[in-house]
């Protein structure tokens, strides 16, 4: 098990060299924007792009940018948005803003996707099953920035029930921060109700009707033990991936949920620094979604042997 | 009887009081007479209420990430500076206790000394005798040099004072050459530039500087015999080196390596020919790592092949050989071609700025005088708190060396006021927070205030106590934030107008730009395309858009307003050439469209008999709508009889209706959207609706081409392409500098087909008859010295009499109208909501103060009060 964790870490470490490498080419190979011939500003730009090396080969430019993170943790200094501004300081103070969006949704949607798939599952083919399934697909359906504009015209606009915008300030679990992240946080999370909700139901409605489900049950369980202790933990070799890829895709759909909500995230960070060509911001960002997502993957790989004991990893037989 | 007096009475005061009453001005002032005089004694100062907090809060589309004044680089970041600086001079309304001469009161503005503590002396004639390093003209006598006084009490927020030296000490660090400060050109270059400024920041480096036909003034070329050869080979002019810039196409726009990427073009149209991409190739590899290629014997050639084949030529012989090009194929790439030297080591020393006790002296590089000297020439944004900068400053180390950087003015800490505001809370990426700033001079000075029209009594500047700003990104919640009470404006979109044009909270905001409707007059290209194989001459016709007639008829076809109201809600009818919003006069604020000339230049062109109009000229131009169906249906009538007379259509059948339909083809820069197709529809059913009863009836048709982003602009001045509704703009206080764009055939989109060289005007200038052709009259008029026969001529700023220069203005302005390359159909512009809880005092749109921005807003209801009546309202305004 060590080795085989081991291993995959080396192989995410390289992987995570190649993606970061060919980002790193990439956004530079994107012709940077064309400078009015007339703006006087014109050659100030382009002096500071000579002496920031944008004229030297890319390899050298890379080697720098691994040596000043290596060494001294320096993402460099953002050169368009955050001008002359520390990337890295930008970034982390980015980044709570993000997560607790995330981990609110993440947090109320799991309990209730699961269970409204578990109850789908149990009242198979009844008017509950076909509501919650036929609901399923319609929310699945929708993007979750239409969501946030009806969540900001209903509950805030018409019923002013909420605030439009997250409450400024970092004092993440106040209540006043709490409320303000609800409009946020429902626009994100029906898609995701609604997947965990289809997903448990289908895996659940196979479980049910395997033979060790009826073992179970003539063993003496009750519907309740068998089905919790053991159709749905067989049901999570399944889920529990979905979790972790819901959580890589909630950081995706927040960044457009972001800028409805001004939520001051990393989300938003990222899509300014593609349109503005701001290379380190972009970098930092990109390695750290390339990083959760490949932690992710190994942590779910891990997680199948805990989940299911049947599979053993690493092994060659 | 008594009692119906007293009810008379009463009536009589309800209603003088309804009607007196503006909707926009609510439950008064809020505030209580505490004392206090304005500077000329006779007004007493009515004080805001102090206790009261008034939040102006606004939403913005992207909060200020930095606002180091000497790297910001966007208009968001500057929104920083609106709040939190001072300047030597300032524009206030013209009112009682700022009057100007034969002017209303806000009907225009007069320049006041803010940190300055009274209008700038002019020392040329010493600082040319002391400090000869200015090396200002012996035979200037004055505008060079300038001496201001500070006003006593400048702070900082800190409450520390500025001083005199402290300009000084900004300057230098904005212009410190290893900075490359993205701001150090604003003070190093062109009209504006403090002398030496330019060999301080550029001391010691190698820099490209402006591209050739630009450093050697409009125009002009350099015949490559004539430059010279330095000691390795590289041609010079002036000394300086010749250089392509392969990232920057100079006045060329696209770069040579634009050119070049097109070779990983997805689609096969978008890539520039092989034998292009191998002949910029081939100069790449001669490039340094700058991407610079320096010109010289062998690379010339090159370049200059190059330029050619961008033209379709094989080479620069055969460029050289077409009709009308001779040698300026062998100079087309001075276009391109940038001038390089090392600069000399510099000292500070040297540049022209220098302080003694609260006085400081600026040295200019050219002589300023008046509203320029003051407003642009003093402009001090430098102005940095040096202790702080110093400690902001930061050496990165890149791949090519140390570049520097600085984290001046980026929170709380790195930011200093010298203004009415402070920033107080800032959230990057959400939002900021101002709050007054109690060190700055103004809240306590008489000077900031003004007397309110409405009520004749005098006011301080800036009720506003705190500024809000929050970044809201979509239009929608921005609305619904308004419409809560949230928000003091709201930008309508284009779906709003009809619920709110009519609004008395509505604002109107006119903006410069004339959109025109294009004419291909490029005879020789039209007649190639309709030989072409695949043109369908039996079904359309490309030249009758040539025909005078036919121009005119489309003309007065389109009513102007509708069309505005029916595709975009936001602008409005354009008439001219120059929109009503160009000042000719800056130190008065003096309308170019209010003029005689300019108003008699429209009656001409739009064919208005004054003597309908008692001779009053603003009847007749108020009149002008520009829609006339009877002359647009006579114009088309004789259009199709010309045209069949010239054999551009044809009538077969004899049914009087043309066999072909006359086609104009519009240069689309993408593929075609909501307002595009709005547009061509409005166009083509007011044009047929012109025509009806006449031969074109239903056979005139405008159709959406995607031409490309790069390409449309090159496909209509080279005649490929017919029309489109083309925006233009110019300078808010020049427009006798666009009357040099209409006429330069480089620049206008008519330039192929229409040469202004070859139309002579005649006109009468201080009693002399003077006759030049179109272009030289607008030269002359934008100052080139001008020779008709053996006398000279300049009409330049300065150079003769405001009235002559409006003259000759409006006599090329009605000249380029009357030829038909292009007629205006609108004037762009936006609306607004302004929140209930304010009012601006004046109404009236001015380009160059606004409507007076917080400086002058007003309040209905202070935070408190505001946040009562929403709620009484339900929660939501209707407005």
């Amino acid at each position: 098990m060590f080795k085989y964790v081991l291993q995959r870490i080396l192989y995410m470490f390289l992987v995570f060299m190649i993606i970061t490498f060919m980002c790193f080419v990439l956004i530079r190979m994107l012709p940077l924007p064309v400078l009015p011939p007339e703006d006087k500003h014109t050659y100030q730009i382009l002096r500071r792009r000579e002496a920031l090396g944008y004229n030297e080969p890319y390899l050298v430019q890379f080697w720098l940018f691994l040596k000043n993170i290596v060494t001294k943790w320096d993402w460099g200094l953002s050169e368009k948005l955050y001008f002359g501004q520390d990337v890295w300081k930008i970034f982390v103070g980015k980044l709570p803003a993000t997560m607790i969006v995330n981990l609110y949704s993440i947090i109320w949607t799991i309990p209730v996707g699961v269970g409204l798939g578990v109850w789908a599952a149990l009242k198979k083919n009844t008017w509950i099953d076909y509501f919650l399934s036929t609901a399923t697909m319609v929310v699945i359906s929708v993007p979750s920035f239409v969501y946030a504009f009806l969540v900001q015209y209903i509950l805030c606009f018409r019923l002013h029930w909420f605030p439009f915008l997250m409450k400024g300030g970092t004092d993440y679990f106040s209540w006043d921060m709490f409320v303000s992240i609800v409009p946020p946080v429902l626009s994100l999370s029906f898609g995701v109700i609604a997947g965990f909700c289809r997903t448990t139901r289908a895996e659940l409605t196979e479980v049910l009707t395997s033979e060790f489900m009826l073992l179970a049950r003539t063993k003496g369980l009750t519907r309740a033990q068998a089905t919790v202790r053991h159709a749905l933990r067989n049901c999570f070799v399944v889920i529990v991936p979905g979790i972790f890829g819901e959580f890589i895709g909630i950081l995706g759909g927040s960044l457009i949920i972001e800028g409805i909500f001004a939520i001051p995230g990393v989300g938003r960070l990222t899509l300014d620094a593609i349109n503005s060509l701001d290379y380190n911001i972009f970098m930092l960002s990109t390695c750290f979604y390339t990083a959760i997502g490949l932690a992710a993957s190994l942590v779910v790989d891990i997680s199948y042997g805990f989940i299911d004991p049947r599979i053993r990893m690493g092994s060659k037989k | 009887m008594k009692r119906t007096l007293a009810f008379l009475l009463a009536f009589v005061m309800v209603a003088m009081a309804l009607v007196g009453c503006n909707p926009k001005k609510g439950n008064g002032d809020d505030t209580g007479d505490v004392g206090g005089k304005n500077p000329n004694g006779s007004v007493e100062i009515t004080e805001f209420d102090p206790n009261a907090k008034y939040t102006y809060k606004a939403a913005v589309s992207t909060v200020p990430t930095g606002w180091n004044p000497h790297t910001y680089q966007t208009a968001d970041d500057a929104v920083y500076f609106d709040y939190t600086t001072d300047s030597l001079y300032t524009l206030f309304f013209n009112d009682e206790i700022h009057p100007q001469e034969g002017r209303e009161a806000f009907e225009g503005y007069v320049i006041v000394p803010s940190m300055a503590a009274d209008f700038p002396v002019d020392v040329t004639e010493a600082v040319k005798a002391s400090h000869p390093q200015f090396n200002i003209p012996e035979s200037a006598t004055s505008g060079y040099a300038w001496e201001v006084t500070l006003r006593d009490g400048l702070k900082w927020q800190d409450g520390t004072p500025i001083t005199a030296q402290d300009f000084v000490d900004s300057l230098e660090r904005v212009l410190r050459p290893e900075l490359i400060n993205f701001r150090a050109t604003d003070y190093d270059h062109g009209t504006y530039a403090v002398v030496n400024a330019e060999a301080y920041s550029h001391s010691g480096r190698y820099v490209l500087g402006e591209f050739v036909s630009a450093a050697l003034g409009d125009d002009e070329y350099v015949d490559p015999a004539d430059f010279t050869v330095s000691e390795n080979g590289t041609y010079q002019v002036d000394g300086q080196d010749v250089v392509i810039d392969l990232t920057s196409g100079g006045n060329w726009g696209d770069s040579l390596l634009d050119y070049y990427n097109t070779k990983d073009a997805e689609k096969e149209e978008d890539r520039m020919p092989e034998a292009i991409i191998n002949a910029i190739g081939a100069l790449i590899e001669k490039a340094d790592a700058n991407n610079w290629v320096y010109i010289n014997a062998e690379t010339i050639k090159m370049v200059q092949d190059v330029i050619a084949m961008l033209h379709g030529a094989p080479n620069v012989e055969a460029y050289a050989a077409a009709p009308g090009v001779g040698d300026y194929a062998y100079q087309e790439f001075e276009e391109m071609a940038f001038l390089g030297k090392t600069w000399d080591t510099a000292s500070f020393d040297d540049v022209g700025l220098f302080a003694d006790g609260n006085k400081l002296t600026f040295v200019f590089a050219n002589a300023l005088d008046g509203f320029y000297l003051m407003t642009y020439g003093m402009s001090t944004s430098y102005l940095v708190k040096t202790d702080v900068y110093d400690k902001s400053l930061k050496p990165t180390e890149s791949a090519s060396g140390t570049a520097w950087s600085s984290t001046y003015g980026t929170d709380l800490d790195t930011s200093v006021s010298y203004g009415p505001y402070v920033l107080t809370e800032y959230q990057n990426g959400k939002s900021m927070h101002f709050s007054k700033n109690e060190n700055w001079w103004g809240w306590t000075s008489d000077v900031y205030t003004y007397v309110d029209p409405d009520n004749g009594k005098c006011y301080r500047m800036y009720q506003t106590t705190d500024v809000d700003l929050q970044y809201v990104k979509e239009a929608a919640t921005q609305k619904q934030m308004f419409l809560n009470g949230q928000l003091m404006t709201y930008g309508l979109q284009s779906n709003d107008y009809d619920d709110y044009r009519n609004s008395d909270y509505y604002y109107a905001t006119p903006a410069e730009t004339i959109y025109f409707l294009l004419f291909n007059g490029y005879e020789s290209v039209i007649n190639d395309r309709e030989a072409a194989a695949d043109f369908d001459k039996n079904a359309r016709d490309l030249q009758t858009q040539m025909l005078e007639s036919f121009r005119r008829g489309c003309a007065v076809s389109i009513d102007r307003e509708d069309m505005a109201k029916t595709v975009s809600p936001a602008r409005q009818g354009g008439y001219a050439f120059i929109g009503n919003t160009y000042i000719y006069d800056p130190e008065t604020c003096a309308y170019y469209r209010d003029t005689d000339q300019a108003k008699q230049a429209l009656v001409n062109f739009y064919s208005i008999n004054l003597a309908d109009y008692d001779n009053d000229l603003d009847k007749a131009v108020d009149a002008i709508t520009g829609y006339d169906p009877e002359t647009a249906k006579a114009k088309f009538a004789e259009a199709y009889q010309e045209a069949l007379a010239k054999g551009y259509i044809t009538d077969a059948d004899n049914d009087g209706k043309s066999d072909q339909t006359v086609t104009m083809y519009y240069a689309g820069s993408g593929e075609i959207n909501e307002f595009f197709s709005k547009t061509i529809d409005y166009l083509n059913t007011s044009l047929n609706n012109g025509a009806k009863g006449t031969g074109l009836e239903g056979k005139i048709e405008i159709v959406y081409e995607n031409a490309g982003e790069n390409e449309w602009n090159n496909k209509l001045r080279s005649g490929l392409l017919d029309t489109q509704l083309a925006g233009w703009s110019g300078a808010v206080l020049d427009p006798f500098s666009m009357a040099d764009t209409w006429t330069d055939s480089s620049a206008a989109y008519w330039g192929a087909w229409y040469d202004a060289t070859k139309h002579d005007m005649e006109l009468t200038i201080d009693g002399e008859k003077i006759t030049m052709s179109l272009r030289d009259w607008a030269l002359c008029l934008n100052g080139t010295m001008t020779k008709v026969g053996d006398k000279e001529y300049n009409f330049g700023y300065g150079q003769t009499t405001v009235e002559n220069r409006l003259t000759i203005l409006a006599a090329i302005e009605e000249q380029m109208l009357t030829a038909y390359n292009c007629v205006p159909i609108l004037q762009n512009g936006s609306g607004a909501l302004l929140s209930k809880q304010v009012y601006y005092i004046v109404e009236d749109y001015n380009p160059m103060m606004g409507r007076g921005g917080i400086q002058y807003m007003k309040y209905n209801f202070s935070d408190t009060e505001w946040e009562t009546y929403v709620q009484e309202q339900g929660g939501t305004l209707a407005y």
